[in-house]
Parts: structure tokens; C-alpha cells; sequence
């Protein structure tokens, strides 16, 4: 060889070592940082189906049972308001006194509303569970979506991993169970996105559970020189048997990533049977159990994405007493985590943006089931059931109140571009075509 | 008398007449092993599929109907489907009842210990290059363990399949 050719071929070599660890999934060189809004998103997909009557509106039994004068805010740390003083049934119950009649105490000092930014009056584009929380994850209206079935057009996950070039233990998706298709949701089957670019998931409280402890919690501990002759051997296995990308079943992390996942779930098991798991002061429902093991999460990985699913309220298709009592909770769990964060995990505080929505309302009309205290219950069918709120706070975020009951600002499809935004993806989520035409970032909505 | 003879003679000629030569008939059926092949895996296990014959393979009796519901369970809660199986293998190999050959069986016959893996674990023989990578790898890391190989067949993509 040549002075010449070696030295093209020199330069050549170290321009591509330098070049190649920088060019993401999607095939871009380098991720857009310049518009980088944060550096953490946390999603609360929030709760199962919320009346914007007793949520944002705080008209607690006024409008629901008829009750006059039995007004006010049982959500006090998302929203601004005072309590309810007739017929205080949401809080927990003390001996001696009627059920529920004990508020929760407010953990934060200033509201949600009160730092950050609301959209009193969005619109959701299903007044269903599954293509609400579809439409929360993929922006899209998911008017096609079946059940059973991953996501049928890329989550915001895939979006994060291609676009931005995050690995797989920075997306996270805390499912409250595996029933109604939940554990579904870290990902779609879209063919240009799918596992290979899926979140991480948990179902936590079944994965945390004792069957859980059960079946993984006896695992060895393979140290380093354990695992590197099996992951040898099993590359070689797979290499060998070449699944091709449609074939691809599950999320994939890098050995380092698979390592700390085991032990992550080894650890919760230990801090279990020590009592260590940090856990909001009321934690006396399965939302309450999913949101700290978020926490948990959240501690060990710091994702860039985490979303995590409740739906206790749900309970009000039968019981509206169990769904003022859930909605309470709700959010004082979600005032908790976010609690949690500022607090205990000083690589997030400052440098998170929280948003909580719900994935539909509920009806405005009740259906004849009474409950213990004779309170009529709702559905989610009509009209009602498509209004919603939206809440973000955290680094950066406006304080500002944008629309209102007669003003509708903003669809539920808004939540995925505006993650994408925070993350400086926008412009890719946008040329994907894959989201509601109609959706927007809600920055660009205020 | 005469009658008797004559009965007696009838009767061995029957009885000889009734004889034929055995022929031998052959329908063109050669003898083959009956095993699978890794092109024809094309249908994934399903989790209760993968739990079941996992659990079968390594203690060598059927899971009960319960076990397998929570397992199944726990397994489907992870999203990364190999970590919880490592796991729940990981789980299996700390405890008691587990049938699989001792380290020293399969270092003393590697060869054996191979091909009686790849049929344990994948219904078929292992290629030439696949007896050779693992003869040479087994042989040159003595830290590695019957434990350890088990452990990357059962999580490998191929045992997914069927």
C-alpha cells in the first residue's frame, strides 16, 4: 500500500470509528439535542375513567347525587380548591367515625395547577380504557385498535428508542396487571417500529407479587464470569437459528441491561421482606402498590420515559363511594411519586417533567346501581365520557391555565408530540404520519 | 379300513396342499430417525407451552395445573421475556428434584453429553459445526458448567420454537 492509499484509508477508518457510535436506529447521525426541554418525562395514565365533575371541576356530590351544597376539591394536591365539608365519604376511615370520613392529608405544598400547567378541558378521541390508553401512548386516535393486541402504530417508547437513540432500560412502562391487554401497551406491532424499539414493562404488582417471589424470587446470583460464557453460548445458539424481525417477541436489552433487571427484581424482593420499599403514606389499594414500585423503578434506572398505569376509579361502574375514595387516592399517590423524585432521586429533581391525564372521562348521565350510601354510579358511553384534563409540571413548564368548560383546549393525542417535544423529537414523530393529524404539543397549544 | 386310508390320505394332502411358499414383500419404506428440524420451527410456544415443556425437560415430570398458571402469570408480567425466563430457570437450578447430568458426566464424554443436549433441548442432532464450537468451547473454559449450557438452550430463540 501506498503513502497515499494508507492514509486515505487511515482517515477513512478513524472518521467511521469516530462517526459509527453516533448513528441512531432510525439512521440519523446524531439526536437533535438544541430543543431538549428535560432530560426525564414521567407519564401518570390517570385512572380508569375520571368525571371531570369530581375531578377538575370539584363538584364532588353536588352534580353526581344531587347532594346541595356538598361541593369542592377531593384532589388536593393536582388541583387548587378547598375541600368538601358535607358528606365527607373519600378519605380513609378512623374508629368511631363514618367510613372515609378522614381526608388524606395534602403532601405537597403547592398543587400541580399551582406550579404548572392545566388543561382544565381536552378532549379524548375514545371513551374506552384500552384506546384511551392507546391514544395516550401513541398519539394516535387508535379508532382501529383491537384488544388483545399490542398497539396497532408505534408508542411513544418505540419513538424515544428510534429517533433518539435511547437504550431499552431508559423507557419504562409500570402496568397496574396483566388483564385488559395491559401488558401490551410497551410497545406496537407496527412493522418500521415494534419490539425492537419497545420499552422495558412490569406488571408490577403481579411480577412483585408472592407467586412472583415464588418462581423468581429464589434466582442465583450469577456474577460476571457466570453469565458471559452462557450469553457466548446462547448468541451462538440464536445466531444460529436467525430469527428474522417479525419473529422478534420481547423487548430487547443488552446483557448489562438484562443483568440489571434481574437484579432490580431481586432487590425489590429483598426490601420486601425488610420493609424498605418507600411507599405513600396511604397505600391501601393496588394503584397505591403500582406507583411505588414506579418509584422503585424510577430510583434505579432513571429513565428518560416512564408512564404508569392506575385505575382503581374504575370502580365507579357500581360503587361511586370506592370511586370518590380511588379518586382521592389517585392523587394522592400522584402527588406522592412526584414527591418521591424531588426528594430521592437528585438526578431527576429539577430535571423532570411530570404530566398526568386520564385516558377517557365518564358518563353524565348514571345508571341505576346504588352503592352502600345509596349513590347512583357512571358508566363511560357518552359524550361526558370524552372530556378530560391535562396537567404538566416540572422543569420549565409554564404556570398557566389554558381553556375551560366552554373553551376545549387540546385532545388526548396532544400527550404523545408532546413528549416528542421535550425530547426534541417532534419533527420526526410529526414526518412518521403514524399520530392524530389534529395533535399538536402542548406547548404549541398555549 | 379302506375308508380310514383314505381319509388319511385326503387329510395330508390338504393339509400339504394348504401350504404356499412365504413371499417376501417389501413396499420401498427405508428406515429413517424421525427428528426436528430447525428450518421446519416455525410456530412460536406459547407461554403455558414454554413453562410446561421447560419444567418437563428439567425435572422430569409434568407441572401442575396451578404452578403453571402463576408461572405463566409472572413470566407474561416482564416485558422482556428473556430476562424472566432466565430467572425462572436461574429459580429452577436452586432447587431440589432437577434431573441433568453432573459436570464431571459431561466433561468425561462431551460428545455424548452434546448431541444428548441438542435432542433434549431441540429434538434433533447437532450439525458437525455445531458438535465442533461446542466440543472446542467446552473444552477450553473448564468454568463452564452443565448449569451454564442448559441455561443458554433453554433461553435460546430456537427452544421458542416447535
Amino acid at each position: 500500500m501506498n503513502r497515499k492509499n494508507f492514509i486515505t484509508k487511515s482517515g477513512i477508518a478513524l472518521g467511521g470509528g469516530i462517526l459509527a457510535p453516533y448513528i441512531l436506529p432510525s439512521g440519523r447521525l446524531f439526536a437533535k439535542t438544541g430543543s431538549l426541554k428535560a432530560d426525564h418525562v414521567v407519564l401518570v395514565m390517570f385512572a380508569g375513567g375520571v368525571r371531570q365533575q369530581e375531578s377538575v371541576l370539584g363538584r364532588y356530590l353536588e352534580d353526581s347525587q344531587g347532594v346541595s351544597g356538598a361541593v369542592g376539591n377531593i384532589m388536593p394536591n393536582l388541583f387548587e380548591g378547598n375541600a368538601p365539608t358535607k358528606k365527607i365519604a373519600y378519605g380513609t376511615s378512623v374508629v368511631g367515625k363514618p367510613n372515609g370520613s378522614e381526608a388524606i392529608p395534602k403532601l405537597l405544598a403547592n398543587s400541580m395547577e399551582r406550579s404548572g400547567l392545566l388543561f382544565p378541558e381536552m378532549r379524548a378521541q375514545s371513551a374506552g380504557h384500552y384506546v384511551g390508553l392507546n391514544t395516550l401512548l401513541t398519539g394516535n386516535a387508535g379508532t382501529n385498535q383491537g384488544l388483545k393486541v399490542r398497539p396497532a402504530y408505534p408508542t411513544i417508547f418505540e419513538y424515544l428508542r428510534k429517533h433518539a437513540g435511547y437504550k431499552a432500560t431508559d423507557t419504562w412502562f409500570i402496568g397496574n396487571g396483566i388483564g385488559n391487554s395491559t401488558p401490551l401497551l410497551n410497545s406496537s406491532n407496527h412493522k418500521d417500529y415494534g419490539l425492537a424499539y419497545g420499552g422495558n414493562m412490569f406488571a408490577a404488582p403481579v411480577t412483585f407479587s408472592n407467586a412472583g417471589k415464588e418462581i423468581l424470587g429464589n434466582a442465583k446470583t450469577y456474577t460476571r464470569s457466570d453469565l458471559e460464557p452462557m450469553y457466548f453460548m446462547k448468541n451462538f445458539l440464536d445466531q444460529s437459528f436467525a430469527l428474522t424481525k417479525d419473529q422478534i417477541s420481547s423487548v430487547s436489552n443488552t446483557d448489562e441491561e438484562k443483568s440489571q433487571i434481574k437484579d432490580f427484581i431481586k432487590s425489590v424482593f429483598s426490601k420486601q421482606q425488610a420493609g424498605q420499599l418507600p411507599m405513600p403514606p396511604v397505600t391501601d389499594n393496588g394503584d397505591a402498590v403500582n406507583v411505588m414500585y414506579a418509584a422503585e423503578v424510577l430510583r434505579e434506572f432513571k429513565p428518560k420515559m416512564l408512564a404508569v398505569n392506575i385505575s382503581s376509579v374504575d370502580s365507579c361502574h357500581s360503587n361511586f363511594t370506592g370511586y370518590l375514595q380511588s379518586l382521592h387516592r389517585a392523587d394522592h399517590i400522584t402527588g406522592w411519586l412526584w414527591q418521591y423524585i424531588q426528594n430521592n432521586i437528585p438526578q431527576m429533581s429539577g430535571n423532570t417533567i411530570f404530566i398526568v391525564a386520564p385516558e377517557c372521562g365518564r358518563n353524565q348521565t348514571p345508571n341505576p346501581i346504588l352503592d352502600q350510601n345509596d349513590w347512583v354510579s357512571y358508566d363511560h358511553s357518552d359524550a361526558n365520557a370524552l372530556r378530560v384534563w391535562g396537567l404538566m409540571a416540572g422543569k420549565g413548564v409554564p404556570n398557566l391555565r389554558v381553556g375551560g368548560e366552554s373553551q376545549p383546549v387540546g385532545r388526548l393525542t396532544d400527550i404523545v408530540p408532546t413528549i416528542a417535544d421535550v425530547f426534541g423529537i417532534l419533527d420526526d414523530v410529526k414526518a412518521a404520519g403514524l399520530i392524530d393529524p389534529l395533535a399538536q404539543s402542548l406547548y404549541n397549544r398555549i | 379300513m379302506h375308508n380310514f386310508k383314505l381319509s388319511l390320505i385326503l387329510l395330508t394332502m390338504f393339509t400339504l396342499g394348504g401350504c404356499t411358499k412365504e413371499r417376501n414383500i417389501g413396499f420401498g419404506v427405508e428406515e429413517a430417525r424421525v427428528l426436528e428440524d430447525k428450518s421446519r420451527k416455525t410456530k412460536q410456544k406459547n407461554d403455558a407451552e414454554f413453562v410446561s415443556i421447560l419444567y418437563t425437560n428439567l425435572y422430569q415430570t409434568a407441572i401442575s395445573p396451578n404452578q403453571l398458571y402463576k408461572t405463566q402469570n409472572v413470566v407474561y408480567s416482564i416485558g422482556d421475556q428473556d430476562v424472566a425466563n432466565e430467572m425462572l430457570l436461574s429459580n429452577y437450578f436452586n432447587t431440589s428434584g432437577i434431573t441433568i447430568p453432573t459436570n464431571i458426566e459431561m466433561r468425561n464424554n462431551l460428545e455424548s453429553f452434546i448431541v444428548n443436549t441438542y435432542k433434549r433441548f431441540y429434538l434433533r442432532y447437532p450439525s458437525e459445526g455445531e458438535k465442533a464450537f461446542f466440543g472446542q468451547y467446552i473444552k477450553t473454559n473448564p468454568n463452564v458448567t452443565v448449569e451454564m449450557v442448559y441455561t443458554a438452550f433453554a433461553c435460546s430463540d430456537e427452544y421458542q420454537y416447535y
